[in-house]
């Protein structure tokens, strides 16, 4: 028992994880937050994720750096160039949360050359990044969440991609070595 | 009164002074009408470097040369130029030494032109809050740079107090250092919490402090020295320390950007196994090695309102060995919170796989446990208690349990010889999945160690280590009661030995990002996939008793106890049978030897790797 969301179908040997179908990260909407759910989960775990990017789908309708932090998809032929620069520019935990009595951690590490430490604490952003735990559509929301939710994709905390939230920086469960690493 | 604390270079700047946080509470309870304020000196001779060089030289250098350089004493040279009123006092010694040993000294020659201007600086802003007394602590090299700013105030201040403590002050050194500059007023010689409290009294009703244990002070021109008490402080009588200034202070420094702070925490003093068998090389505990820890309970709220208050979970602890109740009563605690801790622990090499494993899960995930070495003899003639399977054990668990492993392979003993590390260099090669040493040194002749204490021991010719040379202005004989660290004449190994063992462990190092040695079990078959650097990639199918014989040796056995254990359990194998396998395994590299003992190697999980130095900005 891996604990990942089943919403994705997937097979697990060791510390890799086959994802059956191709994820449609370029899709939008709840398709995208389930996808991205599903790495981020993967990374907090400390599992090595090995996918494919939907043949036919275009770029995303959002800055695919967001995701520098996810395990990138298999190579192929032919794929955008975005696709290749988030390969190259992979490390793993360079974006994480931890958790603390009544406040959240972010390290984002995901612009090369920076570390931006954040402190989540004020209870409508704590409440609101919760939730984002999992793929949440945003009219479930009230607007105090709703705005929180603007804050965090502000700070890249976030995905909101067609009315669809999903929280980005997985919570860190295993520890690579050497722990400071990250 | 007006006490102000003061924590000079070279300080680390991630880190909150322990001492300055404890002694403030210290001193608040026993004299609440004082007025109590700190000086991070530390972190303001890294903003200094910053601005004064235009973004040059950032905080990476200040650990460069204030922690990676120690054992040169590059940092305190910086500010001996300032003690001793000269640019370039000691600085063509200083290139000697470099040159002859090929230390880079760049950096340090870099920040030199700047400690002079940072001296009167600190002194300003020190003399502004209007102290009475300024207490400085001072352990590695926080020497020169505390007393060039102490010579500075009592040259514009001499009314004012100058008081001296911390590990550099323990023993002979603090009589030393006391002795020899005429402008430390007194020095605290061993733990503060009784004597400071007594000296503070005595300076209040101006009556000599001849009853406070330990301390150094001036009789008119004559340096005296009260005999040091053997008593030690009560763990009921530790304070907690308080960060509430450190943390307003690096919140408002443009240091924090390049820092990623934690807390320090104390859980015990002293050693409860150098009480009984101190290791012969550790000069740790100079005042006391009496074990002495605080409940669990109360470490644990300790931890518990530092985390709420400045909201940081990474907790450095300073104790030189858990004590073995926290496993009880203070680690499972940690888990029960649910909080994402990150603890640094310095442990025992001999942890059961549960401790381990609790360790992990209380996210104590960055250990010290002390493995020094791989081989039982040398082992034994450190009196570390331990042997060479134990400590393999243990590096196998760390990757189960993804802990992050710092350890040395120490090597220069008295007694040993190339027949106690040629099987070891032998089996390094199959021990490249697991995490390696930072690198094969040679011990260091350490104060208070009892390689030091008793020159029968292998050590008999000592002098001041000579990067001395470049740091004091002092005769010989007042270096040797002032310094912590000495040269002698090589011991142990040396050579080709030497050569080889420095050799492997650099392979081991190069190796290990991409080696891996694996179990995964199949049924009932167990499948040992290797991965390791430098062997064919392959997988080996273990069945029947041979899949039972190599697990049973993952703690460890002899041949002929891993021979009744299989009977035990049912399994049909004859000696001879056994003991082809167990030669056969031990060729393809799956087991550690240690004598007649065997440890399996392969290991369950693999922790995420990290690249080397991909730490956090700094
Ligand atoms: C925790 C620890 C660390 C931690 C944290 C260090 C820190 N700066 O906070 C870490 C892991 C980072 C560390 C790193 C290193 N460490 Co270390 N470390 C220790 C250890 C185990 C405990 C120190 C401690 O905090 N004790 C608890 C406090 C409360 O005790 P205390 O400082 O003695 O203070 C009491 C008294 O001295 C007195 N006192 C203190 N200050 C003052 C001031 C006044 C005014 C008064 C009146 C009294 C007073 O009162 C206090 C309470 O009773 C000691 C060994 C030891 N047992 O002392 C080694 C030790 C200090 N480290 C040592 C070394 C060599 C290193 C490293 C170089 C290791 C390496 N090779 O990389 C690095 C250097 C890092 C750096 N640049 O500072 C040596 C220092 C030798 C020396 N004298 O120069 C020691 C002594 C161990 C040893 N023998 O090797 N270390
Ligand atoms: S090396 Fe560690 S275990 Fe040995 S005496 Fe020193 S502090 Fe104790």
């Amino acid at each position: 028992m891996t604990g990942l969301p089943a919403a994705v179908p997937h097979r697990v040997r060791g510390r890799r994880v086959a994802v059956d179908g191709p994820l449609r990260l370029a899709a939008g909407g709840r398709e995208t937050a389930v996808a991205v759910q599903f790495l981020r989960e993967c990374v907090g775990r400390g599992l090595d994720a090995a996918w494919t990017w939907a043949a036919d789908d275009a770029g995303p309708p959002y800055d695919l750096r967001v995701l520098r932090h996810l395990p990138p998809p298999a190579e192929r032929a032919g794929e955008p160039g975005e696709l290749t620069a988030w390969r190259t520019g992979y490390v793993y935990g360079a974006l994480y949360h931890r958790r603390g009595p009544g406040f959240v951690t972010v390290l984002d590490r995901r612009d090369a050359g920076t570390a931006a430490r954040l402190t989540l604490d004020h209870p409508d952003l704590l409440a609101a990044f919760d939730r984002l735990g999992e793929p949440t559509p945003l009219d479930a929301l009230d607007a105090v969440h709703q705005e929180a939710v603007g804050l965090l994709a502000a700070e890249r905390l976030a995905l909101v991609t067609d009315g669809w939230a999903v929280a980005l920086p997985p919570r860190i469960r295993s520890w690579p070595v050497p722990c400071t690493g990250i | 009164m007006r006490v102000q604390l003061v924590t000079m270079p070279w300080h680390p700047i991630d880190l909150p002074s322990l001492q300055v946080g404890l002694l403030h509470r210290l001193v608040r309870r026993a004299r609440p009408a004082d007025e109590v304020t700190e000086f991070h000196g530390s972190l303001r001779w890294a903003e200094f470097l910053l601005e004064r060089s235009a973004g040059r030289l950032r905080p990476g250098d200040y650990v460069s040369v204030g922690s990676d350089s120690i054992f040169h004493g590059l940092g305190d040279w910086v500010f001996s130029g300032a003690l001793y009123d000269d640019p370039d006092w000691g600085t063509a010694r200083l290139r000697d030494y470099a040159a002859a040993r090929d230390v880079f000294i760049d950096t340090a020659l870099d920040m030199r032109p700047y400690a002079a201007d940072f001296i009167a600086a600190c002194a300003t802003e020190v003399l502004a809050t209007r102290p009475d007394v300024v207490g400085f602590t001072t352990t590695f090299m926080q020497n020169v740079s505390s007393l060039a700013l102490a010579r500075e105030l009592k040259r514009r201040r001499p009314e004012l107090t100058v008081v001296l403590g911390g590990s550099n002050c323990d023993g002979p050194m603090g009589h030393a250092l006391h002795r020899n500059h005429r402008f430390v007023d007194h020095v605290v010689r061993g733990e503060a919490e009784y004597a400071l409290p007594a000296l503070l009294r005595h300076l209040d009703e101006g009556t000599p402090p001849v009853d406070v244990p330990g301390l150094c002070w001036w009789d008119g021109e004559l340096s005296r020295a009260n005999t040091e008490t053997r008593r030690t402080v009560a763990p009921a009588d530790i304070p907690s320390p308080d960060y509430d200034d450190w943390q307003a202070a690096l919140e408002a420094s443009p240091v924090l950007e390049y820092v990623h702070p934690k807390l320090v925490v104390e859980g015990a003093r002293g050693c409860w196994w150098g009480e009984k068998h101190h290791c012969t090389f550790c000069g740790l505990n100079g005042s006391s090695m009496a074990f002495r820890a605080k409940p669990g309970q109360r470490l644990w709220e300790e931890i518990d309102r530092l985390v709420r208050r400045h909201r940081l979970l990474d907790v450095v602890t300073v104790d030189n060995i858990i004590d073995m109740a926290y496993f009880r009563d203070f680690l499972p605690r940690v888990v029960e919170s649910g909080w994402d801790l990150r603890l640094h622990y310095e442990v025992k090499s001999n942890l059961t796989r549960d401790q381990l494993r609790l360790l992990g899960e209380s996210g104590t995930v960055h250990i010290q446990p002390g493995i020094e070495s791989l081989g039982s003899r040398v082992l034994d003639l450190m009196d570390k208690g331990v042997t060479g399977a134990r400590n393999i054990r243990t590096l196998r668990e760390c990757e189960n349990h993804a802990l992050t492993c710092s350890w040395n392979l120490l090597y220069g003993f008295p007694g040993e010889s190339a027949e106690d590390y040629d099987p070891v260099i032998d089996q390094i090669p199959a021990l490249v999945h697991l995490q390696p040493p930072s690198g094969a040194h040679r011990i260091q002749l350490e104060r208070f160690s009892p390689h030091f204490t008793d020159p029968g021991l292998g050590f008999g010719k000592r002098r001041p280590a000579e990067m001395y040379q470049h740091v004091y202005d002092l005769p010989e004989d007042e270096l040797a009661d002032l310094v912590y660290l000495f040269d002698s004449e090589d011991a142990g190994i040396a050579g080709r030995a030497e050569r080889r063992l420095k050799e492997a462990v650099a392979q081991w190092r190069a190796g290990h990002p991409h080696s891996r040695l694996l179990f995964e079990e199949d049924g009932e078959d167990l499948l040992v996939h290797d991965r390791r650097h430098g062997r064919p990639h392959t997988t080996h199918r273990l069945t029947g008793w041979a899949a039972a014989a190599l697990r049973r040796l993952e703690e460890g056995r002899t041949e002929s106890a891993l021979h009744r254990l299989l009977a035990d359990d049912g399994h049909v194998v004859s000696a001879a049978e056994l003991g082809e396998w167990v030669r056969h395994t031990f060729r393809l590299g799956l087991l550690f030897r240690d004598g007649p003992t065997y440890v399996s190697l392969p290991t369950w999980d693999a922790p995420v790797r990290m690249p080397d130095g991909a730490a956090v900005a700094g």
